[in-house]
């Protein structure tokens, strides 16, 4: 028995350091709930609610699918453009980034340097640039296009420095023994590697960039989002209801086909 | 006393598990099923602690009649019963000691259920289960740090610390290494000869069954097709059970024993 | 498919064995992509004469913002407060609310397919709507202010923490559960013993990294009227003061990365 008790008292003093924790958790759920201030809500809210879940339900069938430049269907295409250009121009601007960010190619100093880069390019949020692009190109999708480049690109470097980090080294070593000069070594040791990588952390984001690109209407840099904030500004539900509707199945269908890609280019 | 009375299982595909199962298990027998892979070893077991249902007649433990049991009665109706797995089935990410203190959760009020905060009673209780396997001292240990062996050792005392009857085995042994087996094989025996607990073992290692069991039962597609004491069982006796694939199964045994050690 | 439209090209060896090469996929993907990026650089008007003449103003509105504004600092404090309490409240709600959604997602916790079904679906539609989308439906109902950004943030919360939790859940080892059930427990029982402590560690690292992306999701909603620090973005962009928009950005970095590093030193020691 003695022995036992001994043993019990033995055990790790974990009660302090959870209570701790734990303590701090209340405090800041507590403390959090001072934003909110619960006499905001509006009487009609319930009704907007209902107008809202009657809107989805009774989608405008024409804005849906005609063909004019107000369709649902053509600003979609165009969110789908803006993501795919934006994710092209972000993964382009990303590769010299990634080697500039990487510990195996440049001295640390640099790579240090341009990791700060990075990390600040991806804490600005995306409408700031979108705000910033405004003023560059004027309202419309190209502004949108610079904005999803802009902010994919921290993303990208980082999972892009990531792959050159992990290259497989004694391929260029045996290619060297060989014989081979730089650039082929560049061409057939380095480039097979790091292609799919690439090519599956692209697809990853444009996916991601979907959803950015549907949000950057809202501050008129083209896509879905526009349409979308007028419609609700003039109360209009239905054409909320379809623009919503035909937004949440292009995110789906785009998140099932870029998920399939992806697996495929792991395989082979 | 464990009493098959009739006992039939078919499974919903149709397949039937045990057939006309007549079998009587006296208070602190040591019993081991044999018999080939997919015989029933696994279903005849789990229907005793009702983990699995019996499709026709009648099966009693104690004085209760299993297959009348409902909700919260069989709830009540295994804590008695206690089992031990092939995989050992312990939350590996937590310590031995939690793991065996799991057995006080149906006991406990409901705040304390929610917290996981255990008595110091039921500490103690959990401490002396795992002394009695001898591995009081690795009880503040993850089980992931431990070796298969010690890992079926928490399961035991997991199982102690319920303080049951029954203690059924399904293939304990099965992931051991030989050496480790026979450890194990011996907190078992002692186990049932000390605390006078039954207990009813599939195994697939005859050898060591025969070495360590009071009594065996060879079951043959879903039928028992032997029940006696260890020491009546003979060569042609094995080959019925295993059905003319005697030496081809005790291959297979020793080339896994091999592979492992 | 491929293979039929490009049969394998055959090479002979020298002693006359034979074998069949492949055709590269690598041209079609290559053509592909060009013929995709060409008809979306038209679509979305991308014109590289623009950009070289006008890209010099993007340089010369991050010129503008340096030095920030210091004297705005007393005004930024109050909405950046609001942006972390919006998604430290949406975050630990969502959080705690993706716990019995995800289990309900979970096939082998209920047996019931249609509810694992139903839970399935509206986490992925959950998933896929953009937060600043949902915010602006929730300040049509909740009223412009915090409420508003604390629900879409709770939402998209529910939803990133229910997925990969209900994905744990499924890869979970039932072995544990099974030896519960054998004790006596119930099946809710077991699933405390059995199931929490192996999902647990998983799940707060992911209700830890999901507030990390909030605190930069909040930090933009302010621009539809749900509350913190994006409207005062647009309000700077707005009347051209970029040394506040410019300060405005300097403290956003700095506590994105103080959350950060906090968040990942505790992240680290849950593995």
């Amino acid at each position: 028995m003695n022995h036992i008790e001994k043993q019990l008292s033995a055990a790790p003093r974990q009660q302090f350091y959870i209570a701790t924790i734990a303590g701090i958790i209340a405090v800041l759920f507590i403390w959090s709930f001072t934003a909110v201030n619960f006499n905001d809500i509006e009487q009609s809210g319930l009704k907007i609610a209902r107008n809202i879940v009657y809107g989805l339900t009774h989608p405008d069938t024409a804005l849906l699918f005609n063909v004019t430049k107000q369709s649902v269907l053509y600003l979609l295409v165009e969110t789908v453009a803006i993501a795919f250009l934006g994710t092209v121009v972000g993964a382009v601007l990303a590769v010299p980034l990634a080697f500039l960010a990487a510990s195996n190619v440049v001295p640390k100093p640099v790579a240090w340097i341009t990791r700060l880069l990075l990390i600040a390019i991806r804490t600005i949020p995306a409408l700031v640039y979108g705000l910033i692009f405004i003023r560059v190109t004027g309202p419309g999708p190209f502004a949108g296009v610079l904005t999803v480049g802009l902010t994919s690109i921290g993303m990208l470097a980082k999972l892009y420095m990531d792959a050159i980090e992990e290259l497989d080294t004694r391929v260029l070593e045996s290619m060297k023994s060989i014989g081979c000069t730089t650039f082929e070594k560049i061409r057939f040791g380095i480039v097979p590697q790091l292609l799919s990588v690439f090519l599956s952390v692209m697809i990853y984001r444009f996916d991601m960039n979907m959803r950015e690109a549907s949000i950057l209407g809202l501050v008129g840099a083209g896509g879905i989002g526009a349409p979308l904030i007028f419609a609700m500004r003039s109360y209009k539900w239905d054409q909320v209801g379809s623009i919503l509707i035909g937004l949440v199945v292009l995110i789906l269908i785009i998140e099932f086909v870029s998920g399939k890609l992806r697996s495929k280019l792991v395989k082979g | 006393m464990i009493a098959f009375i009739e006992v039939n299982k078919t499974y919903p595909n149709g397949t039937a598990a045990l057939q006309n199962i007549n079998l009587t298990i006296e208070q602190g027998e040591f019993v081991a099923v044999i018999g080939l892979s997919g015989a029933g070893k696994s279903t005849l077991i789990r229907c005793i602690n009702r983990m699995h249902d019996i499709t026709s007649g009648k099966l009693i433990v104690d004085d209760v009649d299993v297959s009348k049991l409902k909700g919260a009665h069989i709830r009540k109706f295994r804590r008695r019963i206690g089992m031990i797995f092939q995989s050992f089935n312990l939350v590996t990410r937590a310590t031995v000691l939690s793991n065996v203190l799991v057995s006080f959760v149906p006991e406990l009020p409901m705040w304390r259920k929610w917290t996981g905060m255990f008595t110091k009673q039921h500490k103690i209780q959990a401490l002396e289960a795992l002394d009695k396997v001898g591995i009081l001292d690795k009880a503040f240990m993850r089980v992931d740090q431990l070796s298969g062996g010690q890992q079926q050792r928490v399961a035991l005392a997991r199982t102690l610390a319920q303080n049951p009857d029954i203690i059924l085995a399904d293939e304990p042994i099965a992931s051991l290494d030989p050496v480790t087996s026979r450890i194990v094989m011996d907190d078992f025996k002692r186990i049932n000869k000390e605390l006078n607990i039954s207990v009813i073992m599939n195994i697939h290692h005859v050898e060591i069954a025969l070495e360590y069991a009071d009594r065996i039962i060879g079951i043959r597609k879903g039928e028992v097709v032997f029940d006696g004491a260890t020491s009546k069982v003979t060569q042609a006796i094995l080959q019925d059970i295993y059905g003319g694939k005697w030496e081809a199964e005790q291959a297979a045994i020793e080339e896994q024993a091999s592979y492992v050690g | 498919m491929w293979d039929k439209l490009f049969p394998p090209k055959p090479i002979a060896l020298a002693n006359g064995k034979v074998v069949l090469q492949k055709r590269s996929r690598v041209p079609l993907i290559v053509l592909i992509l060009i013929v995709c990026t060409v008809a979306s650089a038209r679509f979305t008007g991308f014109s590289f004469q623009v950009l070289w003449k006008r890209m010099h103003e993007f340089f010369t509105l991050f010129r503008a913002m340096i030095p920030p504004d210091w004297g705005s600092l007393a005004d930024i404090w109050q909405p950046l407060l609001d942006t972390i309490k919006m998604s430290l409240l949406g975050s630990m709600i969502g959080a705690l609310l993706a716990l019995p959604v995800a289990v309900a997602a979970s096939a082998n916790i209920v047996q019931s397919r249609a509810i694992v079904a139903v839970s399935k679906t509206v986490l992925s539609l959950l998933r896929t709507l953009p937060t600043l989308v949902s915010a602006l439906i929730a300040t049509f109902v909740f009223g412009l202010g915090p409420m508003a950004g604390t629900v879409a943030i709770m939402l998209f919360t529910i939803a990133y923490v229910g997925k990969l939790l209900y994905e744990q859940i499924e890869n979970v080892d039932m072995g544990a559960f099974e030896a519960m059930e054998s004790i006596g427990m119930t099946r809710i029982e077991a699933f405390r013993f059995a199931i929490i402590p192996q999902v647990l560690p998983g799940y707060i690292s992911t209700s830890l990294y999901c507030f990390e992306g909030n605190v930069r999701y909040a930090a933009i909603l302010g621009y539809v009227g749900a509350g913190g620090i994006g409207l005062l973005i647009n309000e700077g962009l707005g009347w051209r003061d970029y040394p506040a928009v410019g300060m405005i950005i300097l403290v956003l970095i700095v506590t994105v990365t103080i959350i950060e590093s906090v968040s990942e030193h505790f992240r680290r020691k849950l593995i």
